[in-house]
């Protein structure tokens, strides 16, 4: 199985937080609603999006969202302030992911992390992305990708997202160009 | 895992109907995800991912359930299914021997797959009064077009015509997160990636407007005065399509006139939209076709409601985006035919129907079979004789959803008899006689039609409902056999079979084949050049051509052309109000994870946003010392609530936008009075003429910070 990255195209997403609970429906929170009472954030999100905006400026609207997990960085700072090696790279799928075993929940990867992509739940263990790794094994996409209405999430080989972001800006100076 | 495996059904958190795929795991179910072979092509929302948090909610109803106490008291025993039934039977049935059918109410919210089932019991019982939504809520918007066109019109996203529309139009509507009709978010933004064009019109910049090429931005209320003054261009510009004009439409010049009533300049003060937006929008219309229009619920929440959407309709007509692929398109349903005759088959006598709440006043009313909500709530406020004694309310909180909270408590609280059938103890629930446990959609066998699209698909149920919950179905099916059993059936899966009965298809055999459809080439355009509305071509109005004046309207003695009255409380129209109140209110702020009074008990939802949200520009909340998140006082002469400030910059200074349907399900009585904006919004001003619409998107109202407990209302 080849490597993958994952893409998250702002000017798509239209934050419907569609993917932050098709995400904690696999993992990152119990689905049954148990313990917390109504209106109590349970809080743990392994994708999460974020508002950006709106901004009204002379005739122009901007305003974005951004959808933001863990990138699954080729040289990923987690990985390497990591003390006991609980974090590492899935040789498979490229996958960051983790040991919990051998976590000792010293918080440093919390903080090596630019994106805040991991997160220590309440039994000390590491929450974060794992890139739906046993979905993309059966060949399914991520739990993120497949129920995004808007096609804003991508997960595929880095080349593929290269040329996404190529065909993008192309389209983004057409536009701006119109013959 | 052996024992593990997927049921394919239909989502019913919305009114849209995603495909599905349950996982089920030794009887519980341990994934939901979209259905990547289905129409929908595997995308679901928030609302449907989470709702394994309302299947497994401690909170859910599990026992019929009898009132011990006084009403709202709290205090219930639990009783027999046979019990409840036949208890609502015998009020229902006393009730119709003593004052007659109408005194009989069946009531639901907005559709959720039964809305047939609800019009086929009230039709059993032969009342006129059945209630619902309707009038401010896509009925009006049906019989508006059945009345103009003779048959609702859906956007074409499919390119099944060969085109795909080139201009798409969002009017007051985000089809992206919210209110699917007909059209389902992903087939919306599929088509949206190959438009040419994207016009929204909304008071606010919406989730999509950094990606429109025209945004306009609306004063609300006003929709009416711009579609006629984009029809002042379009016609003075001589930019209509004539040959559909000249051919296929009635009063051409009539409207002609009456768009000259609407100049550019004029409408550019009445709406606040520049006058230069408008010109190029209207060109934009006319000349970048087909065009998609995509209608919102706000042109129908107004008092101008049945204008407001004929205006937009005739502007469909003129620029011929009629019928012709990517533009608006009349799906023909597939063979096993239109499922909702289940609901209209069983004729009400005419003298109940024409004596339905509401009957003697609002013509287009009488023509849905669905009575006026607010007539029947100020009948019983006011001992009318004729007044509702009975009322049986499934999947419905009007306490929440009708305008004037107060009013319609003070109304329901006057029943003699109250049932109340939901998956929990609502806010109206806690004041019924009797409740009924109702099974979650992931509990229940059915057949999914919401909107007679192109397709219907099966909600297959997945796991057993808690305790004795049965499905809406069920509830429907055992309350028709009661009172008609000439109507209805041995078991729900008769009743299935029957509705499927045309197709030649059991409901066991469709449940396996998951959807029937028609797509592709079997979907004719340009039906009206066709005999398949009318012999030798022509719409299914009474003239046969699109009645651009309208004889229906004519003939009820309303206005035949369309027209733009200004809202009920407005600056122009109240300006003594406008000094007091000095803030333009709308309470349709929608969010992607909530669906009107649902959802707020589901954790997972409910944390994205555990409070109200009013949205108000960053200058006014400056001018009234507002900050972000503070708590703030909605006021208006009906009354006051308190939301927290969203200080948003896509929305005009002068308006404001509250959030709907707000309860605390975690707090004792639901908190039913603190943040539920229908306390602002009224039903003694002027309706719709036609329908009885209440204005919801117009209203004035002022802010102010809430000063008092504040410590304590930020803790969470």
């Amino acid at each position: 199985m080849s490597k993958r990255a994952i893409f998250f195209d702002k000017d798509r997403c239209i934050g419907c937080y569609a993917c932050v609970i098709a995400c904690k429906l696999r993992h990152g929170a119990p689905p049954h609603p148990s313990a917390p009472p109504e209106g109590n954030p349970t809080g743990i999100n392994p994708i999460n999006v974020f508002q950006y905006g709106p901004v009204i400026q002379e005739d122009r609207v901007i305003q974005f969202f951004q959808p933001i997990s863990c990138m699954h960085c080729a040289d990923a700072p987690c990985i390497n302030v990591c003390p006991t090696h609980a974090l590492y790279t899935d040789p498979q799928t490229g996958a960051v992911l983790v040991n919990q075993k051998r976590c000792i929940g010293c918080k440093f990867c919390l903080w090596a992390c630019p994106y805040g992509a991991l997160h220590l739940d309440g039994k000390g263990e590491i929450v974060k992305c794992d890139m739906c790794a046993d979905r993309l094994k059966e060949g399914k996409r991520t739990a993120c990708e497949a129920t995004c209405v808007a096609r804003a999430i991508f997960v595929g080989a880095p080349e593929e997202i290269s040329q996404i972001q190529a065909r993008k800006a192309m389209a983004k100076i057409k536009k701006e160009n119109p013959e | 895992m052996s024992h593990e495996r997927i049921v394919r059904t239909t989502c019913k958190s919305c009114h849209g109907g995603c495909g599905v795929l349950v996982t089920v795991s030794g009887g519980a179910i341990t994934g939901i995800e979209g259905n990547p072979d289905s129409f929908t092509k595997g995308t679901m929302c928030a609302k449907g991912l989470a709702t394994i948090q309302e299947v497994y909610n401690p909170n859910r109803l599990r026992y019929p359930l009898r009132r011990k106490g006084d009403r709202g008291e709290g205090k219930w025993e639990q009783i027999s299914w046979e019990e409840a039934l036949n208890t609502i039977i015998r009020n229902m049935k006393g009730a119709v021997a003593q004052f007659g059918p109408n005194s009989v109410c069946v009531g639901q919210g907005t559709g959720r797959g039964y809305n047939i089932h609800t019009m086929r019991l009230a039709s059993s019982i032969g009342t006129g009064n059945l209630m619902g939504p309707g009038h401010v809520c896509y009925i009006s918007r049906l019989m508006t077009y059945a009345i103009t066109v003779g048959g609702r019109l859906i956007p074409d996203f499919h390119g099944w015509g060969g085109e795909f529309p080139k201009t798409i139009i969002a009017w007051a509507r985000q089809a992206e997160t919210n209110n699917p009709e007909n059209e389902m978010g992903v087939w919306f933004l599929d088509a949206l990636e190959k438009a040419k064009h994207f016009i929204i019109v909304d008071p606010r910049a919406t989730r999509l407007a950094p990606r429109a090429n025209l945004w306009l931005q609306v004063r609300p209320g006003t929709d009416a005065a711009l579609a006629l003054g984009m029809m002042n261009v379009i016609i003075n510009e001589g930019l209509y399509d004539k040959e559909f004009v000249h051919h296929w439409t009635f009063g051409f010049d009539r409207l002609r006139d009456r768009v000259q009533e609407y100049p550019p300049r004029r409408v550019a003060e009445i709406t606040w939209v520049p006058e230069e937006k408008i010109i190029k929008a209207a060109r934009m219309i006319a000349t970048e076709t087909p065009v998609a229009f995509m209608i919102g619920e706000p042109l129908e929440a107004s008092n101008n409601c049945t204008q407001n959407n004929r205006a937009v309709i005739c502007l469909m007509a003129i620029t011929g985006n009629i019928e012709r692929p990517g533009g608006m398109v009349n799906w023909m349903v597939t063979e096993a035919g239109d499922l909702e005759e289940f609901g209209r088959e069983i004729r009400v006598p005419k003298e109940n129907r024409n004596g339905m709440a509401g009957g003697d006043q609002y013509r287009l009313g009488v023509m849905s079979r669905i009575a006026h909500p607010d007539t029947i709530f100020k009948q019983l406020r006011e001992d009318d004789p004729g007044r509702v004694r009975v009322m049986h309310l499934q999947g419905t909180n009007p306490i929440l959803s009708y305008a004037n909270s107060r009013a319609v408590f003070s109304g329901l609280l006057k029943v003699d008899f109250l049932s109340v059938a939901d998956l929990y103890m609502s806010p109206t629930a806690r004041y019924a006689d009797i409740v009924l446990p109702v099974a979650h959609w992931l509990e229940t066998d059915g057949i999914w039609d919401e909107h007679a699209r192109f397709y219907f698909s099966a909600m297959v149920k997945a796991v057993e409902p808690p305790g004795e919950a049965r499905s809406d179905y069920w509830i429907y099916n055992e309350l028709g056999r009661r009172i008609a059993p000439e109507y209805w059936f041995d078991s729900v899966e008769k009743m299935l079979d029957y509705q499927l009965r045309k197709a030649n298809i059991t409901w066991e055999e469709f449940k396996k084949k998951g959807v029937l459809a028609r797509t592709g080439k079997d979907q004719i355009y340009y039906k009206y050049k066709t005999d398949y509305w009318r012999e030798g071509g022509g719409f299914r109005t009474p003239t046969g051509k699109v009645e651009l004046y309208n004889t229906t309207l004519e003939k009820f003695g309303y206005d035949p052309l369309p027209s733009y009255v200004e809202p009920n409380e407005s600056p122009y129209s109240t300006p003594e109000l406008y000094r007091d109140y000095p803030l333009i209110l709308s309470t349709g702020l929608r969010v992607p994870y909530f669906f009107h009074t649902q959802y707020r008990q589901v954790p997972w939802l409910r944390e994205r946003q555990p409070h109200p949200l009013v949205q108000i520009h960053p200058d006014t909340a400056k001018r009234l010392g507002i900050e972000k998140g503070d708590w703030v006082w909605i006021e208006t002469p009906r009354g006051r609530i308190k939301q927290r400030a969203w200080l948003f910059a896509g929305i005009d200074p002068r308006v404001v936008i509250v959030q709907h349907s707000w309860w605390y399900p975690e707090k004792p009585d639901g908190a039913l009075w603190e943040s539920n904006a229908n306390i602002l919004t009224t039903s003694d001003l002027p309706c719709d003429p036609a329908t009885g619409a209440t204005t919801f998107r117009a209203l004035l109202c002022r802010i102010y910070r809430v000063e008092e407990e504040l410590k304590e209302q930020c803790k969470f």
